[in-house]
């Protein structure tokens, strides 16, 4: 039983107050995602660079590797970026798991309600739940990779690593389910926070899936042709694996 | 033009055959199991589910339990699971529908029998757990002029004390089915309607003990389920999302 | 045998009940209020108009008081009220609204400034005061001299039902839902609780209490149209009846509203029509001109709805599988007038009967709308004949309505009679009266009674069926109990009533046998019992030979104060009789303050009562005396008709009101 405090009454004066961790674990919960969410939208946009011509990825690659501000590149900073995202990841992760259904029968629970009830974002939280629950492994897979061995990254170690080292089903997969997780993400988020309300909130909900919906549809457009043009350079590549790229005449030192 | 030469006349044109298919069980009967019986009826113009069950029960199957009070979509009393979806029977037109028609109970209300649930109890459950009236302890003298509002105030009040207690958003909510102790958007929206509300001296300290965990405001996971059933469409998404701005301010400057 | 013992027992869980039950809490004596639905699913919900208090803020509301209140509320009645219970009334309705201001209704409050509105079809500006700003404000109703209706826009009873029922939930009052009053538990003259029904396990419980208070509501549901909510079935008005010793009041005085929608019976305002909407026949004519070339449609409630049914009586309504009906079309008046200012008929239309006015006629027809008769009772609220039962708001008749209540007045007596009645029942229960002195074989009887009843009606074989008999009960009061009335119908009625009542002895519960939670069964035995409260009604309208308020004889057009200035007074003396007894209450023109006159519709065709001048004549020179005395209007009241002391004490102040001031705030 709760009171509040104008009721003096003896349980008034015993009981349990409300912690203030709920409230901390959902803004976290919030701020991680959002963090994770800009970085996902500039992360696959960089590394779409690809579809440009692989001087654009490599000089990409040099940018976060430092070179443009120490004329030297040191993967570290993309171990320590890794490892920062990965914690983020991990705090993100920790605080959406309050949200899981902690058990099956909450879990069929779940899916039955919205197998009858076929409400649109019943739905899309569903597949919020089970996109993230495929990042929690795919997504620690590859920063594993990316914090261990910063310096494969490349037109052509990317490339050789997705073909010839058999990532391209993990990352079609990471690909499809990070982007869902994102923009539904970012849509539950303005929505959850009341933000662009607007003086009509349902209208303004409308255009919010909407903006979110053609944001998949670029996003994966763009992830696939990345990873199709990595596939090809990495077929290309096959038979020099391991081989490092070098820029074309024109391109940047 | 007018009525007259349009088709609603009440005159019968080729009436069509619906057939209403009710999940039926009564808890009071032993050994009774969950079945689905179908009736069929003629359609009349104008029929609502209210008129069609209560032609069931007339004519095809006297123990049918179903809930009806005002039959006008104000009381709340006859929700039910209208092809999977929470609303009130009374003001669903068959017409609106495929002539084959689902009904069922609420899911999570304790049931009574067939579509009959007792939302009642568990909104007396709710309304006592949030302590949902004014609390004051300033003692109201009749005889004198009333406390001034504004005028904009009484009505931002009313279009939250609009809430029928139909339970809809209840049953359109899937973390309050997987979660039973969460408050549901009909309670947050009480807080919201008290936290608004002058008369109550409660200030978000004390909300934040009532709704500051996972079994209210925070619970929530933005679903919209509620928003999109509220038969009386109460403005529920933003509500929640207003509680949960001053429920975290609160939360973030607390010590412990 | 179960038995639960209480000081107090409330039966309903409307605003009335509820309003009762914190009273008498407060007062510090335990309280149980029993209901068939949750409280705030009652049929108070659906007040949508608004409650009468002459607060006096609104411009238009300026220098309404008591006294005007009064006036409106008496003439409302065709001088059928009791006048000390409505000056009881309207001295506390104020107080009752600015309570439930503090609990937490939204009362609408007036904003100072210019503001359009539509007054008779014209558009007005009104500007509101200054000082005014921010306190409650109020509409137009029928038959007020102000405007006086307070409102929370479209959903009045709906937000003070919520607010009281919130009091209760406060108050930690035990509230038990889904049980149903079955009978009354009474023994030498005095009522000490009665037998429920649990109508989810179908368990019979005997409550004990001091004082038993009947808060059930309305019976509009012995009609096949009523705009009431479908569990205002009058079993509490059947339960006072079947004890034999207590007594209903006024039971023939049935309002109508013209416009509520076919088939479902739900009510449009009348806003339609004061914007300028206008009712059509099935050839699309307009037909109210004709009968009423004044005022047409706008003319009064009772009015328009007797000029309906004439016209459908004259084969002009439109024939349907619900029955005859006529139009009211508002497409005239533009969509954007109706989604600006009739947004709620516009939800009504498109929900239940998917129709978009703007451009299609509504289906109409006159409807039952409200009871003003009731249990009887004095002042107190306490019946006349059985001590220790109460009876409040629509199911009791103290006697504020007389004949015709007036819109806004009913929710506005719930909360009044809920203050007052539950000061008195918190009296007798102090009082050494009030001790339970009831046998145990007494409570056990009746309990076994009641059980028998049902028994028989479920193990009954080749009996009636009971929907048979429910529609033609409804069928009969709507014909010939229905807005008009005339002899021969009634006496039709009447007989065709009686012969129900004995086929209804033979209800047979088809098809659910089953005791518990079972429809066909709780449907029978309200059958049962509606049909003797429907017979109470066509009896006291076939007896009553005048027209009064909403009683409208055809064959006796005239109100005949000489012969009729009393009140019918029901009792049904044994349980096997098929007829009720029937005596008069006269209500005193000696004791008037406003004596009988014309109400001011039509032709005034009163048959004045003896003494009518001679009261009139007095009353017209003590006010003269008094005023030249320089008695303020308060005082000047008390010399006419003193009544103060009838209230409790609490609640004998006056109003403070923006004309009003209390002196320290001058
Ligand atoms: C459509 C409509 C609009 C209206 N608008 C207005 C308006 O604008 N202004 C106005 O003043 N009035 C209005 N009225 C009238 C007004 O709403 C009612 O007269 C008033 O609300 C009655 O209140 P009550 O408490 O007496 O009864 P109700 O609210 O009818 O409550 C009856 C209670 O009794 C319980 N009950 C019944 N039988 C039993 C039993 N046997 N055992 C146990 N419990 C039982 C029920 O469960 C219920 O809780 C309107 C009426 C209608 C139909
Ligand atoms: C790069 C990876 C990720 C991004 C960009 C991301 C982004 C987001 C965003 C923006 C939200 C909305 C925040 C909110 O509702 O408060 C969110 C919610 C959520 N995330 Fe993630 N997330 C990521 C990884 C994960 C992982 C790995 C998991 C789980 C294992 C996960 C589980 C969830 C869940 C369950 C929610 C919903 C919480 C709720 O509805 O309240 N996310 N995520
Ligand atoms: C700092 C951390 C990260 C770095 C440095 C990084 C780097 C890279 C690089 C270089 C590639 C190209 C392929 C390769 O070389 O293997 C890539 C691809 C990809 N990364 Fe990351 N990544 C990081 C974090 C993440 C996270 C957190 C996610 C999602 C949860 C993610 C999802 C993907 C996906 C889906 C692809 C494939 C893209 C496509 O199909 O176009 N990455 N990443
Ligand atoms: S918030 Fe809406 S859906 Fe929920 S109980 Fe109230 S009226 Fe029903
Ligand atoms: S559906 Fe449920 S999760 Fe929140 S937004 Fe509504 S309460
Ligand atoms: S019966 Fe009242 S809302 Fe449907």
């Amino acid at each position: 039983m709760k009171h509040d405090r104008l009721h003096k009454s003896v349980d008034a004066y015993l009981k349990l107050h409300n912690s203030s961790t709920p409230a901390r674990l959902d803004f976290v919960q919030s701020v991680t995602g959002f963090i994770l969410a800009l970085f996902i939208m500039g992360h696959i946009l960089f590394e779409a660079t690809i579809l440009i011509s692989k001087d654009a990825m490599y000089a990409m690659t040099r940018f976060f590797e430092g070179y443009y501000f120490f004329g030297e590149t040191y993967p570290g900073i993309i171990s320590f970026l890794a490892a920062a995202i990965f914690i983020i990841l991990i705090v993100h992760t920790l605080a959406a798991l309050r949200k899981f259904p902690s058990n099956y029968r909450q879990y069929s629970i779940f899916r039955k309600h919205s197998a009858e009830f076929r409400h649109n974002d019943t739905t899309l939280w569903l597949w919020q739940v089970i996109t993230g629950f495929m990042m929690f492994f795919l997504a620690s897979v590859h920063l594993y990779m990316m914090m261990t061995n910063p310096g494969d990254i490349g037109p052509f170690a990317s490339a050789d690593r997705i073909v010839s080292g058999w990532m391209w089903p993990l990352y079609l997969v990471l690909l499809i389910s990070v982007v869902l997780h994102t923009f539904i993400g970012l849509y539950r988020l303005a929505l959850k926070w009341g933000w662009f309300e607007g003086k009509k909130p349902k209208e303004s909900r409308k255009v919010m899936k909407k903006i979110m919906i053609a944001a998949i549809v670029f996003y994966i457009g763009i992830g696939l042709a990345a990873l199709g043009a990595y596939i090809v350079i990495g077929i290309e590549h096959s038979d020099k694996v391991g081989a490092r790229y070098h820029p074309t005449e024109g391109g940047q030192q | 033009m007018n009525a007259l030469t349009k088709g609603l006349m009440m005159k019968d044109k080729a009436a069509r055959k619906i057939k209403i298919n009710i999940l039926r069980f009564d808890p009071n009967i032993p050994n009774d199991r969950p079945r689905i019986d179908m009736f069929e009826l003629e359609e009349a113009p104008g029929m609502t589910l209210f008129i069609a069950l209560n032609d069931i029960r007339e004519h095809h199957d006297a123990s049918l339990k179903f809930d009806f009070v005002c039959r006008a979509g104000i009381c709340g009393s006859c929700s039910m699971l209208i092809n999977g979806r929470p609303g009130l029977a009374c003001r669903t037109l068959t017409s609106t529908m495929e002539p084959e028609i689902m009904l069922a109970p609420l899911p999570l209300f304790e049931l009574i029998g067939d579509l009959s649930v007792y939302t009642g109890n568990w909104m007396r459950g709710l309304n006592e757990r949030l302590e949902t009236w004014i609390h004051t302890q300033e003692e109201v003298d009749v005889e004198r002029l009333e406390e001034r509002m504004e005028p904009e105030l009484a009505e931002e009040i009313y279009e939250l004390d609009r809430c029928i207690e139909c339970g809809c958003c209840v049953a359109g909510c899937g973390t309050i089915q997987m979660r039973e102790e969460f408050v549901g958007a009909v309670g947050l929206n009480k807080i919201a309607r008290y936290r608004l509300d002058p008369r109550d001296k409660r200030d978000d300290d004390d909300y934040y003990e009532l709704v500051g965990d996972e079994d209210g405001v925070f619970g929530c996971m933005t679903l919209l389920g509620c928003e999109d059933v509220c038969p009386k469409e109460l403005p529920l998404q933003s509500k929640i999302a207003y509680l949960r701005r001053k429920m975290v301010e609160v939360g973030l400057n607390k010590k412990d | 045998m179960k038995v639960t013992y209480t000081d107090v027992l409330v039966i309903g869980g409307g605003l009335a009940g509820l309003r009762t039950a914190t009273g008498v809490k407060e007062r510090g004596h335990d309280v149980i209020l029993l209901t068939l639905v949750p409280p705030k699913r009652s049929h108070s919900a659906a007040a949508q108009g608004g409650m009468q208090a002459s607060l006096g803020n609104s411009v238009m509301g300026r220098g309404d008081n008591e006294d005007v209140h009064f006036e409106d509320t008496i003439k409302g009645s065709d001088w059928g009220a009791d006048q000390k219970v409505a000056r009881m009334f309207v001295n506390t309705a104020p107080k009752a609204i600015r309570e439930l201001a503090a609990w937490g209704v939204p009362w609408n409050r007036v904003k100072k400034g210019g503001r359009q509105a539509i007054i008779n079809a014209e558009k007005v500006t009104i500007t509101e005061e200054e000082d005014a700003h921010g306190l409650i404000t109020a509409r137009d109703f029928g038959g007020t001299k102000k405007w006086r209706t307070c409102y929370t826009s479209d959903g009045t009873g709906h937000s003070m039902l919520y607010a009281v029922d919130n009091k209760v939930h406060e108050q930690g009052i035990e509230v038990r839902e889904r049980m149903e009053a079955i009978a009354l538990i009474h023994e030498n003259d005095r009522c000490y609780g009665a037998v429920v029904r649990n109508l989810m396990t179908g368990e019979l419980v005997a409550y004990i209490a001091k004082a038993t208070t009947i808060a059930t509501g309305g019976y509009g549901r012995i009609y096949s149209v009523s705009t009431n909510a479908v569990i205002c079935q009058g079993t509490g008005q059947a339960i006072a009846l079947e004890t034999g010793v207590a007594t209903l009041g006024n039971m023939e005085a049935i309002q109508f509203h013209p416009t509520a929608i076919v088939p479902v019976g739900i009510l449009t305002t009348e806003g339609c029509r004061g914007d300028g909407g206008v009712l059509r026949d099935v050839d699309g004519y307009r037909f109210m001109p004709d009968y009423e070339p004044e005022k047409k449609e706008l003319a009064s409630r009772d009015v328009v709805s007797r000029r309906m049914t004439e016209h459908m009586r004259k084969g002009k309504g439109v024939p349907s599988r619900y029955g005859d009906h006529l139009w009211l079309d508002i497409t005239i008046l533009g969509r954007k007038h109706i989604e600006k200012n009739l947004r709620e008929v516009k939800e009504i239309c498109e929900n239940f009967l998917g129709i978009d006015p703007a451009e299609e006629w509504i289906p109409v027809r006159p409807t039952q709308h409200y009871s003003m008769g009731g249990i009887r009772t004095d002042h107190r609220g306490e019946s006349q004949t059985l001590k220790g039962l109460y009876s409040v708001g629509e199911a009791a008749c103290w006697d504020l309505h007389g004949f015709n209540r007036l819109g806004g007045n009913s929710v506005s007596e719930t909360v009044v009679a809920g203050m007052l009645v539950s000061e008195y029942i918190s009296d007798f229960c102090e009082s050494e009266e009030s001790a339970i002195n009831v046998s145990t074989s007494v409570i056990e009887a009746a309990l076994k009674c009641e059980q028998d009843k049902l028994d028989r009606l479920i193990n009954n074989k080749d009996g009636e069926d009971t929907y048979v008999l429910r529609r033609a009960m409804e069928k009969i009061m709507m014909e010939k109990v229905g807005i008009f009335r005339n002899g021969k119908d009634l006496k039709e009625a009447v007989d065709e009533l009686e012969q129900l009542i004995f086929r209804s002895h033979n209800i047979e519960v088809t098809r659910s046998k089953s005791l518990a939670a079972n429809p066909a069964l709780v449907n029978a035995y309200r059958t049962q019992m509606m049909l003797k409260v429907a017979l109470t009604v066509a009896y006291g309208a076939l007896l009553r030979t005048e027209s009064r308020g909403a009683h409208s004889r055809e064959d006796f057009p005239e109100r005949n104060d000489k012969e009729w200035l009393n009140r019918t007074i029901m009792r049904w003396k044994d349980p096997d009789m098929t007829m009720p007894t029937v005596s008069y209450e006269d209500i005193e023109v000696e004791e008037m303050e406003l004596p009988p006159g014309f109400r001011g519709y039509g032709k005034d065709m009163t048959i004045h009562h003896p003494k009518t001048e001679e009261r009139q004549a007095m009353v017209d020179t003590m006010r003269l005396q008094t005023e030249e005395e320089g008695l303020d209007r308060i005082e000047v009241q008390r010399t006419l008709m003193p009544y103060s002391e009838l209230l409790p004490e609490k609640y004998q102040g006056r109003n403070e009101r923006l004309d009003e001031r209390f002196d320290d705030e001058r």
